[in-house]
């Protein structure tokens, strides 16, 4: 029951904020300039071509109206139609004049729905790394205070978080792929190539993970309940894994549902730099085009993403901690 | 004695090792602890008890470490042994300590922590059959229904629910020696004394010999076999408890039964009610709060946590009001109506003809000056980080006192008052001591010269040397400046020392308000006449706990059920007590009391 009410709450209010980002979203991109219109039919296209394109579509509407007819189809389902990719391939755009394309053009989930696994798939590998890093250096750390596996985890945090990843990336493709030839890294043509991009990322996340889980690891080693379970004849091995480290992940898994958000910003540079066809690269693409429903929809889908996850996040402290109350 | 010791202690010494060098914590410690026998050790605080109790189970970690000597158990000296080899033997060798709460995982539930160590002691267990040993236990130490309890989180458990866990969680193993490091010290008075009594019974039950560890004579007293008094980290007195009280021989153990407060006795000091002039300082009329909490069992509910409920009462100047109770009985809550953190539901509390949760601005200022609080905690209640000068300057500086130098000079006359040498004002209250940091406390409520000072739980964490000096300090501010004390404390002997007036709470409710010596030589209330039983004290008692008091904890203040609160615990409860709810009735001149057994008394009411 509590399980119920509390899913019911927190979906009602994560509703909220998807809305409440998606108007800002909305209303942040029709001030910016720059007039898609005219990227969309090119520069060659006569004034009064693009001023008629432009009402046909409703650009030239009150805000609140498009945003209240976008929202209209949102909640059927349907996030509108990219101002310049058709459905086929390719980006268009540009400067050639080519009114058949215009005709099909793609839909903003369909290219979502293509590029969103991609993006989960890395993001997924990235906190797989990150965490299994983070407990193999942040676990003797947080059980050795000031002793020298606490320094070796401040030392490689320290380094992991200078490390800016563009060139990460760049260091790590050239390691591995070009002179090493261990690993491809550009483009996607099988799981192989999401590892690079998920190490770097790794890279990203591990610093504070490893902060976090030594810091609240020493703490949780200090309690009462640690000192007198040895007392009670309880084994060191129990104690670390069934006790300290199930207290110390509840601080650990809300930190990570922060970090999901930096994730999604790491993704944009990633996935640009090993040109992987994820939401990352669909994002770099999109506002570089000015292709407002793309950016739009990405938005909505990322605020989604967040908040579930966020939730989730939530729901498994309040079972692994009964005190919590979200 | 025909049976060899259990436990053999000789020559233990026990150091603390630091940079700046080594101090010895306890020295030439050696005792005998014989087959069935309840060993007391009683000392002050820092006289090296819990250091004891901790060596005894081998439980000494640095800056500790173990200068010398041996803990004898089975022919082996189980400080020296390999923790692989100690590991088995902690079946036999059990531990409670005196923080119930902290002594569990709070994420698991206390059954499955509780057969988690049985199969860890004993290899082999099987799964069910330590759960049913297990649940078959709680129900031994009377925790109510224990199947279902099984299941719940510590988080779940009172105090006294969870020291009875931790019992079950101690015994389950059938271990030849219990070692009990201040059992009873956290918890409530009633729920201590059944805490004591189920030991005593568990002990004989189970044939465990105790090592019994308290900071209050009467406790051991009453438990023990025999008697050791430590100070100082070395043994100076071994007795027999009756004897020790009779003749204490070592100076240390006749300045502790010194010390014991007075109850009942001619000694015992009395207080007066000052002479009532004009108009009560505070009023506070039919107040009530209440709590709304999420439940967790329903999609959308709340519960209903009553914390205050109609509660009437006045004070007058220059009195020492004291409001007593139980933990959970609501005192903290109607300190924050006093001192207007919240505000009532329903009913008010009225300073000057007004109503204060209508205050605002300046003239909320004005009460704030006027009403000061020191509270329970002297560590967490001061900044770790700002200086002592600082700190009692803080209340100046929002109440507009601008000069640097008019505060510093305030802020030192104040620190001089209350015993605090100038020499600590750009200090940091990092090394002072638990009475040291409360006068800080008393002295930041004192700067703004206020006509009331509200103490919840001030003196609780401190001993009692500590607390008499302190209430010294009152007594003299008091003299000085008229000032009026509301003491809120679950402490019956410090309330009996320094309270013309008392109110006794129980579930929200104030049962019974009367004076000093109406209350503790005539009480109305039942519920008094409990708490009155359950005085640690060497005294003989007024009241027998078996006659005044049902096994059991006070009911939860969610959804409380028709009648008097008390009548679940109640040993003279009625069928009226269970449908309806008594009222405050006069009992005698100055005293009220909501029974219904004063009514049904009549006239005849015993002087």
């Amino acid at each position: 029951m509590f399980i119920l009410s509390f899913l019911v709450r927190r979906l009602l209010q994560g509703a909220l904020i998807i809305f409440l980002v998606t108007l800002l979203i909305f209303t942040l991109l029709r001030v910016v300039p720059g007039d898609p219109v005219r990227l969309m039919a090119g520069g060659m296209a006569p004034e009064a071509l693009i001023e008629q394109i432009a009402k046909q579509m409703g650009l030239r509407d009150p805000i609140l109206v498009q945003f209240g007819r976008y929202m209209a189809g949102v909640v059927q389902g349907d996030l509108g139609q990219s101002f310049v990719r058709p459905a086929s391939g390719a980006a268009t755009g540009g400067s050639g004049f080519s009114d058949a394309s215009r005709s099909d053009r793609a839909e903003v989930l369909t290219l979502i729905a293509d590029a969103l696994p991609m993006t989960l798939q890395l993001a997924a590998l990235a906190i797989a790394f990150a965490l299994a890093f983070s407990f193999l250096v942040g676990v003797p750390g947080g059980l050795a205070p000031n002793r020298w596996p606490d320094r070796l985890a401040f030392y490689v945090s320290s380094i992991f978080v200078s490390l800016p990843n563009f060139w990460l990336g760049i260091v790590l493709a050239l390691l591995f792929s070009v002179k090493l030839g261990w690993l491809p890294a550009i483009g996607y043509k099988g799981f192989a190539y999401t590892i690079l991009p998920a190490i770097v990322l790794a890279i990203e996340l591990a610093p504070v993970l490893i902060r976090n889980l030594t810091g609240s690891l020493a703490s949780v080693m200090q309690s009462p309940f640690i000192a007198v379970a040895r007392v009670r004849g309880l084994g060191r091995q129990r104690i670390v894994y069934g006790h300290a480290l199930r207290n110390a992940s509840v601080p650990l898994l809300n930190l990570l549902g922060i970090q999901i958000s930096g994730l999604l910003g790491g993704v944009l540079i990633v996935e640009f730099i090993f040109d992987y066809p994820g939401l990352g690269l669909l994002t770099v693409n999109a506002v570089m085009q000015r292709d407002f429903p793309l950016i739009q929809g990405i938005a909505i889908v990322s605020s989604a993403i967040f908040v579930l996850i966020n939730i989730g996040v939530d729901l498994i402290a309040t079972l692994i901690d009964p005190r919590l109350e979200y | 004695m025909a049976n060899p010791p259990v436990l053999s202690v000789r020559d233990l010494a026990v150091e603390l090792r630091t940079e700046s060098g080594t101090r010895s914590i306890l020295s030439d410690i050696s005792f005998d602890l014989e087959p069935r026998q309840i060993m007391g050790i009683i000392g002050a605080s820092g006289s090296g008890k819990t250091v004891l109790s901790r060596a005894l189970v081998n439980w000494i970690d640095p800056p500790l470490a173990i200068a010398s000597g041996s803990v004898i158990y089975k022919s082996q000296n189980i400080l020296e042994l390999p923790p692989g080899q100690l590991r088995p033997l902690r079946k036999e060798i059990a531990y409670v300590g005196a923080n119930p709460m902290g002594a569990l995982d709070p994420t698991l539930p206390v059954g499955a922590q509780i057969v988690e160590k049985i199969r860890a002691v004993v290899p082999g267990m099987d799964k069910a059959e330590a759960q049913r040993r297990v649940i078959e236990l709680l129900g031994a130490v009377r925790i109510p229904s224990p199947a279902q309890r099984f299941h719940e989180y510590p988080s779940q458990f009172s105090g006294g629910m969870m020291q009875r866990a931790l019992i079950v969680d101690a015994l389950a193993t059938n271990p030849a020696f219990l070692v009990a490091d201040n059992v009873t010290q956290p918890l409530d008075v009633t729920v201590a004394a059944q805490v004591m009594r189920l030991m005593r019974e568990l002990t004989e039950r189970f044939d465990t010999a105790v090592v019994f560890v308290s900071s209050s004579l009467p406790t051991v007293s009453e438990a023990a076999d025999q008697v050791l008094v430590l100070a100082d980290g070395r043994i100076v007195e071994r007795q027999t408890p009756a004897k020790l009280i009779r003749e204490p021989q070592h100076p240390y153990t006749v300045q502790l039964i010194s010390e014991i407060p007075q109850i009942w006795t001619a000694a015992a000091p009395v207080v007066e009610s000052p002479e009532r002039s004009g108009t009560p300082l505070i009023s506070i009329e039919d107040a009530t709060r209440t709590y709304r909490v999420r439940k967790r069992s329903s999609f959308a509910g709340y519960n209903n946590v009553r914390a205050v409920r109609n509660v009437t009462f006045d004070v007058y100047p220059g009195e020492n009001f004291g409001i007593v109770g139980e933990s959970g009985c609501g005192k903290s809550s109607l300190m924050r109506l006093l001192s207007r953190l919240e505000s009532p539901d329903t009913g008010r509390v009225v300073c000057d003809g007004q109503d204060i949760a209508k205050l605002s601005g300046a003239e909320l200022l004005k009460f704030r000056r006027d009403f000061q609080l020191v509270l329970q905690d002297p560590f967490n209640s001061l900044p770790p980080r700002t200086s002592i000068g600082a700190i009692i300057e803080g209340p100046l500086k929002v109440h507009g006192v601008n000069s640097a130098a008019k505060r510093r000079e305030r802020a030192l006359a104040v620190m001089h008052e209350v015993g605090l040498s100038a020499a600590l004002y750009d200090e940091l209250p990092l090394g002072l001591s638990a009475g040291q940091r409360q006068r800080v406390n008393v002295a930041r409520a004192m700067v703004l010269e206020p006509k009331v000072l509200i103490m919840d739980e001030t003196l609780s964490s401190l001993d009692q040397t500590e607390q008499f000096k302190l209430l010294k300090l009152f007594s003299q501010l008091q003299a000085k400046h008229g000032l009026t004390y509301i003491f809120i404390s679950h402490d019956m002997a410090m309330v009996r020392r320094v309270c013309n007036r008392i109110a006794v709470m129980y579930l929200g409710e104030v049962v019974e308000i009367a004076d000093n010596g109406k209350l503790f030589f005539d009480p109305g209330h039942p519920y008094t006449k409990a708490l009155l039983s359950a005085i640690p004290t060497l005294e003989k008692r007024r009241y027998r706990p078996e006659d005044c008091l049902l096994e059991g904890e006070p009911p939860s203040p969610i959804d409380l059920p028709p009648g008097c609160s008390f009548a679940s615990r109640c040993p003279k409860a009625f069928g009226r007590c269970h449908a309806e709810s008594p009222v405050l009735t006069v009992d005698g001149k100055e005293g009220m009391a909501a029974c219904f057994l004063l009514e049904s008394a009549g006239g005849r009411i015993a002087a």
